[in-house]
């Protein structure tokens, strides 16, 4: 379980996490819904501990991400796929995928790397095994991207608007990757702005608003009447939709 | 009219002795390269690193060694040293004192490229897990040496022909020896001339070797890396 309690973030004078609680258990996708500068990144890098916390507490199957020793232990539970892919520009496709494997969880190098290839062949990728990531589209990098998240064979996958750097068509292609995972029941945080798209993967959807989680809800329930109750997710939800 | 004739052949007899000398430049140089890519890598970490201190330190190094010219710092190590008791021989002092002199460029050179990786790639490096030494020789190194090899080559262009100046310690390199030829055969424009040349030939041939060393090393990142 990810636990998230009372989490307050600042970045100088902008509060931008203020008193969060969250908690995700094992099986579920939760979608982390919200306008932007709302905190919904910031929340992701805090889970996986980019961001130091202000106040409050988050642990990932009760390691607490704010103590060094333990945040090595809450980082083998949890992989992040980022917006920009960040893969390492150096290393072909296998290699950005085998690395952490290879050191962390010290898996041999052979084995690493079939691995790999058979995350890539999942993803519709074995022909680009041996691809830099210069020579692949955006769409392909963060297909690798997201291997190299699930080769650590993590508990919960953080995604951080996966396909705000995407076109449409590459988008979809991303999409259906994680709508597979979510069929397997690989737990995810899923922070994005693709609405239906959550809708239609997600069993919670939280939302966030200045800092602050207005909305912790089942899907059905958030896009129900309940949902639309709350004045800035139904002016959220109706500005989306006419974009 | 001109008296003396253009003439190199005098100097085939002398042709050993500066050859002699060309390879204890070349000795010389090679040592320093590796000195100063050593001390330069690890210098550019610590000017990278989140503890103040070692930070702090390495641009001390850095700000004394880039600010003074290299023949004083030479005479400093050759000439003031035995003063107080340490006395070096001048090969290895010629080879420290470039290495020092020229691993505060290198570092500088090295610091740029880490700062140039784009932070994502490192946290992406950070949140899978990898210790920071892992992170430091897989991802930081790679890239930032990838993208220091045309910078890097210049400061070693620039080692090499500020070897020359340790002819001044007694070291009798190539432009050391050059120095004795010219005046044993009393022909100063023929003997600086083939030093031009032996100087102009080894710089363009390391420039030669980094240019292709660059175009190996990033072969595979041309197509419009993000």
């Amino acid at each position: 379980m990810i636990s998230v309690s009372g989490v307050r973030k600042s970045f100088g004078a902008a509060t931008v996490l203020n008193g969060v609680d969250l908690e995700i258990r094992q099986g579920e996708v939760v979608s982390v819904l919200g306008s932007s500068g709302s905190g919904k990144s910031t929340l992701i890098r805090c889970i996986n501990g980019l961001e130091k916390i202000d106040a409050g507490k988050i642990t990932v199957d009760g390691f607490d991400v704010s103590k060094p020793r333990e945040l090595s232990e809450a980082r083998k539970r949890s992989g992040t796929v980022f917006q920009l892919f960040n893969l390492y520009p150096h290393m072909t496709a296998v290699q950005n995928i085998a690395l952490a494997p290879v050191e962390v969880l010290k898996v041999p190098r052979r084995q690493a790397e079939d691995e790999a290839r058979e995350l890539l062949r999942s993803v519709g990728l074995s022909e680009r095994a041996e691809a830099y990531p210069s020579q692949l589209s955006g769409g392909q990098r963060q297909r690798v991207g997201i291997c190299r998240a699930l080769a650590m064979k993590p508990s919960y996958l953080l995604l951080d608007e996966v396909t705000s750097a995407l076109d449409p068509e590459m988008t979809s292609e991303v999409l259906s990757i994680l709508a597979a995972l979510a069929k397997t029941g690989t737990t995810m945080v899923f922070v994005t702005h693709e609405i239906e798209f959550a809708r239609s993967i997600s069993t919670r959807i939280a939302f966030l608003d200045k800092g602050q989680l207005i909305a912790d809800l089942p899907t059905a329930e958030f896009f129900s009447d309940k949902g639309m109750a709350l004045p800035r997710v139904a002016q959220f939800l109706s500005k989306m939709r006419k974009d | 009219m001109c008296r003396l004739k253009f003439d190199l052949s005098i100097l085939a007899k002398h042709i050993p002795f500066l050859l002699e000398g060309a390879w204890l430049t070349l000795q010389a140089c090679t040592l320093a390269v590796i000195g100063s890519l050593v001390l330069g890598l690890a210098v550019g970490a610590m000017r990278t690193s989140a503890s103040p201190l070692l930070n702090r330190l390495a641009a001390v190094y850095v700000d004394i060694f880039r600010n003074i010219p290299f023949i004083v710092q030479l005479f400093f190590f050759y000439f003031g040293l035995p003063e107080i008791g340490i006395y070096i021989d001048a090969f290895t002092t010629g080879v420290v004192a470039l290495s020092v002199a020229g691993g505060a460029f290198t570092s500088d050179v090295i610091r740029s490229g880490i700062l140039a990786i784009d932070p994502g790639i490192i946290e992406a490096a950070q949140v899978s897990g990898l210790r920071k030494s892992t992170i430091f020789r897989k991802i930081i190194l790679p890239i930032a040496l990838r993208a220091s090899v045309r910078p890097l080559g210049s400061v070693f262009i620039n080692l090499i022909l500020t070897s020359s100046i340790l002819s001044t310690i007694t070291l009798n390199e190539l432009t050391g020896s050059a120095k004795i030829v010219a005046s044993n055969t009393f022909r100063p424009f023929e003997v600086y001339f083939v030093l031009l040349v032996a100087y102009a030939a080894l710089t363009y041939a390391v420039s030669i070797i980094i240019g292709m060393l660059h175009r190996y090393l990033n072969r595979n990142q041309s197509e419009g890396a993000v």
